[in-house]
């Protein structure tokens, strides 16, 4: 009971010093995660949404859109900011460089809000500066001025995509490799999913139903058959991300670099 | 005769340790150096491309704001001493990229004060030539600051290896020079500020 004590306090300890040490910029998150909303301006839901759909479009093609969100630019200006995050975090694949970074940091009552779009070397092409200010500016700032944070998020990333498709479109070779590996996983997860009811089935003995020691209840039941019926059946929503249950997570940031390319703005 | 050899053995491992030391170390200066110099050409490209917006930006906002000729001949004043300034990448000594950042720091202020021109002009700030143009000069700014990081970055490698111990032994014996620095406080300053 004591050290288990003392191992909760160590954790604390190192929870609360680790950020102090970490100077500046927001280190890599561990896991991977495309959305970080260090900010918290947007909903659980609204991440979970946002998360999914830029996943998906790594997965479908290889390009790379983090959006991080913070209260503080600790000085740097906002471009170059997204910028030092993406070097840092080696967002994009380290084969074509195409990652690009959506900072926002939103207005508070004594501050300006500030946003910057940084992008890859390898899809400066694909999105000159200008076309970044543009989507800034037709985008990002009108919603942004309304306090709806998400919205303009959403709307600059379906821009980004259509533009980034252009330059990089289709799925890395070991990529197909990893969802067969998904489908394999899930067909074994069910298997024995099975499994456990037969036995569990014939260890309670017909009266005793669902509360049957050793077996799963209902609810994890319901989990499991649901993730696997989810991930079959993924939809596409029409324009703005939502709806889809379960898939694969974010595999991780591939080594791509940046050179300062993209625009900034505040309002 | 058995001692002889021996010795000779001992000398000769002796030696191709020492060869093979020396190669590893020689090799991975060159490849540091090799990584400056490539660099260095990145942050002489960035600011290649500021250079080369600067004739089209002049030449937009004449057609809104003729009468500001002296801001105008500064620009382009400033903008042919810097693209004379060019640095050796095999002689990137501290005093040559001060001369070279000095040269582009001037372009950056002149260039400051042109953009800041626009405040005054309403249909230059809505020509839409103008904005886009604007748009490239501050993603380059943002590319120069950019480079100029790797640069440095790359720089500290470099003479983090040539002038520790006892790498630095090999590094004086085949004339590695340390390599200078972008002083970062002055870039902060020199920077233009395009704010909207």
């Amino acid at each position: 009971m004591d050290r288990l004590f003392s191992r909760r306090l160590l954790i604390t300890v190192i929870g609360i010093l680790l950020p102090l040490a970490v100077l500046a910029l927001p280190s890599k998150p561990q896991p991977p995660r495309l959305v970080n909303d260090l900010a918290g301006i947007f909903t659980p839901a609204q991440t979970y949404a946002l998360e999914r759909a830029l996943v998906e479009f790594d997965d479908s093609t290889s390009n790379q859109i983090a959006v991080v969100t913070v209260n503080d630019l600790e000085g740097y200006e906002p471009e170059e900011y997204a910028t030092r995050l993406g070097i840092d975090w080696q967002v994009g694949s380290a084969e074509f460089n195409n990652g690009i970074v959506v900072l926002v940091k939103p207005k508070t009552s004594f501050s300006d809000g500030k946003v910057a779009i940084s992008v890859g070397y390898g899809l400066e092409g694909a999105i000159p500066d200008a076309y970044a200010k543009r989507i800034i500016e037709n985008e990002m700032i009108p919603s942004f001025k309304e306090g709806d944070y998400y919205a303009g998020v959403e709307k600059a990333c379906v821009v980004l995509m259509k533009l980034a498709k252009g330059e990089y479109n289709y799925a890395d070779g070991d990529d197909d490799e990893t969802g067969l590996m998904i489908v394999a996983f899930f067909i074994i997860l069910f298997v024995i999913f099975i499994f456990i009811l037969i036995i569990s089935g014939k260890k309670g003995g017909g009266g005793n139903g669902g509360s049957s020691g050793g077996g799963l209840d209902d609810v994890t039941k319901g989990i499991i058959i649901g993730n696997i019926l989810g991930n079959n059946g993924r939809h596409s929503t029409g324009g703005s991300f939502g709806g889809g249950f379960g898939g694969g997570g974010f595999g991780g940031f591939g080594g791509g670099s940046f050179g300062g390319g993209g625009a900034k703005g505040s309002w | 005769m058995k001692k002889g050899l021996i010795t000779i053995l001992v000398i000769a491992a002796v030696a191709l340790a020492a060869f093979l030391w020396v190669k590893s170390v020689y090799n991975s200066m060159v490849t540091a150096d090799e990584a400056v110099s490539a660099a260095w050409s990145q942050v002489e490209n960035v600011y290649q491309r500021r250079a080369d917006l600067i004739p089209n930006l002049v030449a937009t906002v004449k057609g809104y704001a003729a009468h500001e000729q002296e801001t105008l001949e500064g620009v382009i004043e400033a903008r042919s001493r810097a693209t004379q300034i060019t640095v050796d990448p095999t002689d990137l000594d501290e005093e040559e990229i001060q001369k070279f950042q000095q040269a582009q720091g001037e372009l950056g202020s002149a260039l400051g004060r042109l953009l800041a021109l626009s405040e005054s002009y309403p249909d230059l700030k809505a020509n839409e030539n103008f904005k886009e143009l604007q748009a490239q000069i501050e993603g380059t700014e943002n590319r120069i600051a950019t480079e100029r990081m790797k640069y440095n970055e790359a720089a500290r490698t470099y003479n983090t290896m040539v002038r520790s111990f006892p790498k630095n032994i090999i590094a004086s014996a085949f004339d590695f020079e340390t390599k200078g620095y972008f002083k970062a406080a002055e870039g902060a300053q020199e920077a233009p500020k395009v704010e909207f």
